[in-house]
């Protein structure tokens, strides 16, 4: 049972913070995603609870010890790397063994429980090839098996599922949710993708320049991004920001408005909103921006329309695959007002509604 | 058949022909000395200056009996066997360790220790030959076994940690990442994860080592004066006089000499040639 948790943890390279102010805790037995775009830190934030990296600041504990200090191989975590790192000149059964021989001199035990988590995940027949001879997935399943013999109290996955093509992505995602419901172990996944975070967390963080930037269940962070980044960041295509200016008693965009209360009057925020929670009016007056179709996208289960509002960038509406809208159209585009959120227009942070 | 005929001469068949007939020609000249030192070793001397050229008929295989039970030939070949084997033992774990060290860790002084290594090929033998003389001396590891090991670990070092410098860099890191996560400390993944892993180019350098140490002979001459110490290519110095060389017996030597080269290119060259241009691992 493990509980892992970072405070203040922060990681210098020569002088360059790569990290900084990392606080998350995770439960025992969660599996939690760090999500954010290439070079923001997540990895390094990995390989520092793996003990890879040594930590330049902050505390890691485990389970309530400090781990700062405590050489990797006695964390008691198990790591799966993007690249598989399987050893290539050890068979899939000496693959799967290598850890565990460290730890259990017995052989036997070991060789049980080597065939025993083969069998578990589909790789007995496979136990004697060396890993050149197994296609990508083979390879994955050993590096995920590797992890999973040692029956760690962590387990650690740096973008495990990047090699593989999309079909192999999909299938091996589910298997994973369900290795995590089986085991009940702490898991702490590393991705870039954001269907994976969605679909995998049980809570999300995401990371913005070795910064934390939210931390919540997938669709807390879907619904109430606590910046703009997030709101930018999750979502395809993600939310729809736009500057937007308080009046008494309303909200102005540049093309229309919304009746939301409680802001000083003149002060500019900047607006949000789903495509997904736009929708076409009549009426002029309802809408919260109007503009010209300028693109519209026909993906079969939804059509993504581009409304140019004047602003810098189009505003999306997502709607059914029976849109019609035409190219030039004028649209009227109008959102229930409880599903707008307001971001600082400096600093980005979202500014409670509850005002 | 008139038309397979004119088959058989298309340009493509012509261009075989020429290709053969070339590789037929360098076989011959690169080939021919061997033949020749071959042919002389079964021939008395008194043969071989009647006619230099001669086939070896009647053939004097006794020869090689002579040359290993009367000059000595049975010591020449233990010292070698036992001189590179313990040359190119050292050789290989203290050029792997180097390698390891300067592919893996960031460390003080890295590039200056680096090129103080390497400063040392550019030198000639003939250059380093008398100040290592000298040392030796210094020692009282002149005139020893041991010190011609030692200086042969030293000449050969440089070259062995550059070849395995090279592919040892190309190993992923994350494998020696995935061992240390698996439980294992610095030592035991040199052994268990950089030796095995790179063993293409550990094999490269080992057999690379044995062929140049096995012919090795500027240094041999110098640093060792007993009869009962010298190597096989020190061999000849038995048949040279100063009024007579017995050509027929020195080649009878080189033969000694020579035949387990052969042997080690014969069955390890593919695997040199595997080794010297693999690539890292996948
Ligand atoms: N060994 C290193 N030396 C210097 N900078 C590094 C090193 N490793 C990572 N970085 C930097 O740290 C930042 C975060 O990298 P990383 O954690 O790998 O990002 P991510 O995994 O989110 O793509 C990047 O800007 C990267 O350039
Ligand atoms: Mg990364």
């Amino acid at each position: 049972m493990a509980v892992v948790k970072l405070e203040d943890v922060g990681k210098l390279y020569g002088g360059v913070r790569a990290v900084r102010d990392v606080n998350i805790t995770v439960e025992d037995g969660e599996f939690m995603v760090l999500l954010g775009p290439s070079g923001c830190g997540k990895s390094t934030t990995l390989r520092m609870i793996a003990g890879l990296e040594t930590i330049s600041e902050g505390e890691l504990t485990i389970d309530g010890r400090r781990m700062n200090e405590v050489p990797a191989r006695d964390r008691d975590i198990a790591m799966v790397f993007q690249s598989y790192a399987l050893y290539p000149h050890m068979s899939v059964r000496d693959n799967l063994g290598f850890g565990l021989k460290r730890r259990q001199k017995d052989r036997a035990l070991v060789a049980r429980r080597v065939a025993e988590v083969a069998e578990a995940i589909g790789l007995t027949p496979y136990l004697d090839r060396k890993p050149h001879a197994l296609s990508g997935g083979q390879r994955q399943r050993v590096a995920l098996g590797r992890a999973i013999v040692r029956d760690p109290k962590v387990f650690l996955f740096d973008e495990p599922l990047s090699n593989l093509d999309a079909a192999l992505r999909v299938s091996t995602r589910a298997e994973l949710v369900r290795l995590h419901r089986e085991l009940g172990a702490t898991m702490i996944y590393v991705t870039h993708d954001q269907v994976e975070a969605m679909t995998m967390g049980d809570r999300v963080c995401i990371m913005d320049h070795g910064e934390v930037a939210q931390i919540g269940t997938p669709m807390e962070v879907y619904l109430n991004p606590a910046n703009t980044f997030v709101a930018a960041f999750l979502g395809n295509p993600p939310m729809n920001l736009m500057p937007a200016t308080a009046a008494e008693g309303a909200l102005r965009t540049g093309t229309g408005q919304a009746p939301i209360a409680g802001l000083s009057p003149g002060r500019r925020v900047t607006l949000g909103v789903r495509p997904e929670d736009l929708a076409v009016t009549d009426d002029p007056a309802r809408a919260l921006v109007s503009g010209r179709v300028t693109q519209v996208e026909a993906l079969g289960a939804e059509t993504l329309i581009h409304v140019a509002t004047g602003d810098e960038k189009p505003v999306i509406l997502r709607s059914g695959r029976a849109a019609q809208a035409r190219l030039d159209e004028t649209l009227h585009l109008a959102a229930d007002p409880a599903a707008l959120r307001l971001f600082d227009i400096e600093t980005g942070r979202a500014i409670s509604r509850e005002m | 058949m008139a038309r397979s005929d004119r088959a058989r001469l298309s340009p493509a068949a012509l261009r075989m022909t020429a290709l053969l007939l070339l590789i037929a020609l360098y076989t011959a000249y690169s080939a021919g000395p061997f033949v020749w030192v071959a042919m002389m070793s079964l021939r008395t001397t008194t043969e071989i200056a009647a006619s230099p050229y001669g086939l070896p008929w009647p053939a004097h295989p006794e020869k090689f009996a002579a040359a290993w039970f009367d000059s000595n030939y049975d010591t020449y070949f233990a010292n070698s066997v036992g001189i590179v084997l313990a040359a190119v033992a050292i050789l290989t774990v203290v050029g792997a360790m180097a390698a390891h060290a300067f592919a893996r860790y960031r460390f003080r002084f890295k590039g200056l220790i680096y090129f103080v290594i390497f400063s040392t090929i550019i030198f000639p033998p003939q250059v380093t030959v008398i100040g290592l003389f000298q040392t030796m001396v210094e020692f009282g590891l002149y005139n020893s076994r041991v010190g011609l090991v030692l200086v042969y670990v030293a000449i050969q070092l440089p070259i062995t940690i550059y070849i395995l410098e090279a592919f040892f860099a190309r190993i992923p890191r994350d494998l020696f990442e995935a061992a240390r996560i698996d439980g294992y400390g610095e030592w035991a993944i040199f052994w268990r994860i950089s030796m095995p892993v790179a063993l293409p180019a550990i094999s490269t350098t080992v057999i690379l080592n044995t062929i140049l140490l096995w012919n090795e002979f500027l240094y041999a001459v110098v640093l060792i004066t007993d009869d009962d110490k010298r190597t096989l290519p020190l061999g000849v110095l038995r048949f040279l006089g100063d009024q007579l060389e017995d050509v027929g017996m020195i080649a009878t030597g080189l033969m000694i000499a020579i035949v387990p080269v052969v042997l080690i290119y014969v069955f390890f060259s593919e695997r040199l040639i595997q080794g010297m241009t693999a690539g890292a691992v996948k």
